[in-house]
């Protein structure tokens, strides 16, 4: 069970060329809007014409640019969720569910609609139009629909995208159990970091119609192998970096010397670490032990959510405006509200363990 | 009342919309979904009659399928007689005269379907002319209705192209809209007010009915 694509294709001010490789597990492709997700899963369905490159899907040739080699996306079998699911307005739930069916004997047919919609949580909506139904209740059909043709391959472009937040976690959750009870391979385009790391065991990280890195999740989110790709997984605190002979960092941008826990073979550019990994304190007294990669800092500008808050901090001196800061941090209310009314300078904590180094 | 004319022209409209049901439904699918570079002049040549005066679009297809042309020469071999001066003159004439009033409003409709609903199609399985007859003609009713129905309403009240290539043969080329004008010549107001006014309630009748049916039939569908 294996989808397999290297392509490439050149659009006016846009070069996609991209390589990987999914198994049964469900593949995420992150990036930002214009990186090419899209594109990439719009030639795997067969709906644009790579100008290069080969997808194998099952060990099925669907598209070789050099056997001359193009399968049109009628006879790909490949379930395709669009971002705003294409729902046939003038046909009913049940209508469109049994759309890709047409070849199936009636009995058939209506089984296999009966058992999707089962499935999908639609039971008493099968005579409605989609225009009576609600966003999840589209999205679930669409993906019903798109199941009912057994496909080899499941491309999920953005399914939440177009729903309001509180419904996005229970058809998320739904989702999970669809995939992990579907037999074929799955790609699931998504510029949303979480939802991507929760739906996906590994991932490829699209910047600029190429590969910025691929691999298990986690490691790409602990150890991203370029500043691309920090930033695409959602890192927000850069700084140049210099190494110092005793093993040590030197944040140029920060104006600050710190220790790290990563081995790193290669030359540094920059050194970063994640707002939610960053740790603020109310200041120790002087004669405490001072706590490794711990500065004084100020506070420049806040911003709060219903369960966060989000400082921007300077370190060393006062901030001449609420722009000026060198790191972000996201902080539970409850930690801010044991700091907030305590004098400044509060102290920033670092930890070694998760600051990375990058090579760019 | 000339009855004759009417039934003449109730048949030659009914011709020319079935005709151009059958043939601007492809020709409108090509305008509208082809890539090809040199479209445009295909686009021009259909819109033509929309700017040529009736006379000059009659005369040339008066010449063209007279004795002296090729065009002209097959079908007098083929049938035995010239096109000009009968029914099928007339109805050939009348279909290239209300070409763009068919596949004008067809392409609109095609061109309003959601790209992203064809693709679909494809991608569960059906092929181009199964896309065409499920999503792509369903989603643009609208667009070939009216399309139908203008080409029926402009060829009830064609008079220049049918006067050219038609000739006055009562009962084969004499249509209402002639018969009118021939009244009005002879000074005939009362039977020529009657006739017009019995073309004008008719049409309005037809007009009406489709354009309503028509919009109750999409208002299931439409996104609200």
């Amino acid at each position: 069970m294996s989808l397999e694509v290297a392509i490439e294709k050149n659009v006016p001010g846009f070069r996609l060329a991209v390589e990987f490789v999914a198994d049964g597990a469900p593949l995420g492709l992150l990036g930002p809007s214009g990186s090419g997700k899209t594109m990439t899963l719009r030639a795997i369905a067969g709906l644009e014409r790579p100008d290069r490159g080969r997808i194998v899907l099952h060990g099925r040739v669907l598209f070789d640019s050099e056997r001359r080699i193009d399968v049109p996306a009628r006879a790909r079998r490949i379930g395709l969720l669009f971002q705003n699911y294409a729902l046939f307005p003038h046909l009913t739930v049940a209508e469109n569910i049994a759309f890709g069916l047409r070849g199936l004997p009636d009995a058939a047919k209506n089984r296999r609609v009966a058992e999707q919609i089962a499935a999908a949580h639609l039971d008493g909506l099968a005579e409605r139009y989609p225009a009576t139904l609600s966003g999840g209740e589209q999205q679930r059909v669409a993906l019903a629909r798109a199941l009912a043709i057994e496909p080899a391959a499941l491309l999920l472009d953005e399914p939440f995208s177009a729903l309001d937040t509180h419904l996005r976690s229970a058809l998320e959750r739904q989702l999970r159990e669809t995939l992990a009870s579907y037999g074929g391979s799955t790609l699931f385009v998504s510029h949303n970091l979480e939802e991507a790391y929760r739906v996906c065991e590994k991932l490829v990280v699209l910047a600029q119609g190429s590969v910025a890195a691929q691999g298990a999740k986690e490691e790409i989110f602990r150890h991203p192998p370029t500043l691309e790709v920090a930033r695409v997984t959602g890192c927000k605190n850069f700084s140049r970096a210099r190494r110092l002979p005793d093993g040590c960092v030197e944040a140029l941008d920060w104006g600050c010397t710190l220790r790290v826990a990563q081995q790193f073979t290669m030359p540094i550019e920059h050194i970063a670490i994640r707002a939610n990994h960053i740790r603020v304190h109310p200041a120790r007294n002087s004669t405490e032990e001072k706590r490794e990669n711990a500065f004084p800092c100020l506070l420049a500008a806040m911003a709060e959510t219903p369960f966060r808050v989000t400082l921007d901090l300077r370190i060393g001196a006062l901030p001449a405006s609420p722009a000026d800061f060198h790191l972000q941090a996201e902080v539970y209310k409850q930690e801010w509200e044991s700091f907030r009314d305590l004098p400044q300078p509060w102290a920033v904590e670092l930890a070694a363990d998760r600051l990375f180094l990058l090579p760019d | 009342m000339n009855w004759q004319a009417i039934t003449l022209s109730l048949k030659l409209a009914v011709c020319v919309a079935g005709i151009l049901l059958a043939a601007g439904l492809p020709i409108a699918y090509w305008v509208t979904f082809s890539r090809w570079r040199w479209k445009f002049l295909v686009e021009a040549v259909v819109a033509l009659p929309l700017v040529l005066p009736p006379t000059v679009l009659g005369y040339y297809i008066l010449v063209g399928l007279g004795p002296r042309h090729f065009a002209g020469r097959v079908w007098e071999s083929l049938f035995g007689h010239t096109l000009p001066f009968t029914f099928g003159g007339l109805l050939v004439a009348s279909v290239l005269y209300s070409l763009p009033f068919a596949v004008q409003p067809i392409s609109a409709g095609f061109e309003g379907v959601d790209r992203r609903l064809i693709e679909a199609s494809w991608t569960l399985g059906a092929s181009r002319l199964a896309t065409f007859f499920r999503v792509i003609l369903p989603l643009s009713a609208a667009g070939a209705v009216t399309g139908i129905v203008l080409s029926f309403a402009h060829t009830i009240g064609e008079f220049g192209v049918v006067l050219m290539v038609g000739g006055n043969i009562p009962g084969v080329t004499r249509t209402v809209s002639i018969d009118i004008y021939d009244q009005v010549q002879a000074a005939n107001y009362d039977v020529a007010n009657r006739t017009a006014l019995v073309l004008l309630v008719f049409s309005f009748l037809v007009l009406t009915a489709i354009y309503a049916t028509n919009r109750r039939a999409l208002s299931i569908w439409r996104r609200p």
